[in-house]
């Protein structure tokens, strides 16, 4: 487990995806260690996402809590194993040459990030789920805190898919110029590195392959995402509804947000 | 208290000494203390409006800084992983002295209006104005707390830009918490009808909601 924040911690530094360290299109991420990090932190969200239910019930409504603790994991594995095998086809077609498992592992760090900013913001979620009555406007606070944890894990991965193209080309370069002997594959070290966070464009722009397979990536992921977490929910747990893992088929993500909007315009 | 003033001294002409040297604990311990003494000064000058409520007074200086306490503790897990994502986590300690600095600067600004907030209680006598004035004195410190965490702040954004990115992300998450950390520990003065408690009963509410709510009735009356 601490070998697993170690490695995560690596790659929120950045350091598990720098040039260097990207030989070959690979990316250096245990799958297993870092499962079980994206997992502890994902019940932690969890757990703070249900803690509005436990006090708007005075206290009665504990399963809320175990139940979105439970959910949450479920949500992130689930999106991934759905868009998963379409994410490889396309990445394929698209002509990048990264591995089925290295795809594997960047979706995986890419969850990393995610996970790592959403339950760093657990503690004002408590906070506000504590303290306001209103479940509207618990639910606009959670999809902004979502939306804002996937912009960065999508930050993440669209400057990782770019740095992993680049290194390909670079070692192509390399091995063409020198195919004798192979000893200056190490052509990624050319490209200066700013010594930057994992969120860094190296070389300032960003490469039409990795931007083409980027695009893809952005539209599966946030629209099975969203729909799976309406189709997984309650997470907060409506005051006036009793508990239940799962509620009816009804309605769809976005329409529930504006309407949240609308409710709070309302008076909350 | 000649070391506690020229602590406070320091702090407020963001003297590097603050920031650099060694002993992170020590010093972090020396800027609670410092906060948590003027923000106690505050509170009790605060709830020692209409006179004589001293348990009032006592819970305020209690309020004052657990407020900012806890505000900076809720906004901080966050604020390090942007910190981390965005390149910056080499500077972190010399950040978290710097935000925690700015905490004591805060409660020094606010302490150095305890005597303005007590002029203004015996010369204005009404609980809603009292309710203003102490509004515009924690708008005034924080507003000025800016001052002291940009100088904090220059030498850090002169060795990496990012860093002015970094120090809005923190002004957004601590401005979002501490509105609702306020509204939560209502009451500081204490309405002079009620009874003295530490938490208002039914207080608890969302700072936010009510602002929706008042702009709705504004709105369609």
């Amino acid at each position: 487990m601490r070998h697993g924040f170690r490695r995560l911690d690596e790659i929120l530094r950045g350091d598990a995806t720098r040039m260097s360290r990207l030989h070959q299109g690979r990316i250096d991420v245990p799958i297993g260690g870092l499962s079980v990090v994206v997992t502890a932190l994902a019940v932690i969200y969890g757990a703070c996402m249900g803690s509005f239910s436990v006090i708007r019930t005075g206290g009665t409504e504990w399963m809320q809590v175990v139940g979105s603790a439970v959910k949450l994991p479920l949500l992130f594995f689930l999106t991934l194993v759905v868009t998963f095998p379409s994410l490889y086809v396309f990445n394929a077609l698209v002509g990048s040459r990264l591995t089925l498992l290295s795809t594997l592992r960047l979706l995986i760090a890419m969850l990393g990030v995610i996970l790592a900013v959403l339950a760093s913001l657990g503690p004002i979620i408590v906070f506000f789920g504590i303290s306001t009555t209103s479940y509207p406007f618990m639910k606009l606070l959670n999809v902004i805190v979502c939306t804002v944890s996937g912009l960065m894990g999508l930050a993440f991965l669209l400057r990782t898919l770019h740095r992993l193209v680049l290194v390909q080309d670079l070692d192509e370069a390399g091995s063409r110029a020198d195919p004798g002997d192979g000893t200056d594959d190490a052509g990624g070290e050319d490209v200066t590195e700013t010594g930057g966070g994992a969120l860094d464009l190296v070389d300032g722009r960003t490469s039409q392959k990795a931007s083409a397979v980027f695009k893809i990536w952005v539209v599966m992921f946030a629209l099975v995402g969203a729909q799976m977490g309406w189709v997984l929910r309650p997470f907060i747990g409506s005051p006036s509804l009793p508990f239940a893992w799962f509620r009816g088929r009804e309605s769809n993500f976005f329409v529930d947000v504006f309407d949240a909007i609308g409710r709070l315009f309302a008076g909350g | 208290m000649t070391g506690f003033l020229a602590r406070a001294d320091e702090v407020l002409r963001a003297r590097p000494a603050v920031l650099s040297g060694s002993g992170l604990r020590r010093r972090l311990v020396e800027l609670l203390v410092l906060m948590a003494g003027c923000g106690f000064v505050y509170g009790v000058v605060m709830g020692g409006y209409g006179g004589g409520r001293w348990l009032q007074m006592l819970y305020s200086g209690l309020k004052v800084p657990l407020l900012i306490a806890a505000t900076f503790l809720i906004s901080l897990p966050s604020f390090f992983v942007f910190n981390t994502l965005l390149g910056l986590r080499r500077n972190f300690p010399t950040v978290l002295r710097a935000l925690a600095a700015t905490q004591a600067g805060l409660t020094i600004i606010l302490a150095s209006f305890a005597p303005l907030t007590a002029f203004w209680y015996a010369s204005v006598g009404d609980y809603q104005a009292a309710k203003l004035f102490n509004l515009a004195m924690f708008g005034m410190a924080s507003v000025t707390a800016q001052l002291v965490l940009k100088r904090f702040y220059r030498p850090l954004i002169a060795a990496n830009p990012r860093h002015r990115l970094a120090l809005r992300v923190w002004l957004v998450i601590y401005a979002f918490v501490g509105v609702q950390m306020g509204w939560v520990l209502r009451p500081f003065i204490g309405s002079p009808e009620m009874a003295t408690r530490f938490f208002r009963e039914g207080a608890w509410g969302n700072a936010y909601v009510e602002v929706f709510r008042a702009a709705a009735r504004l709105i369609s009356p």
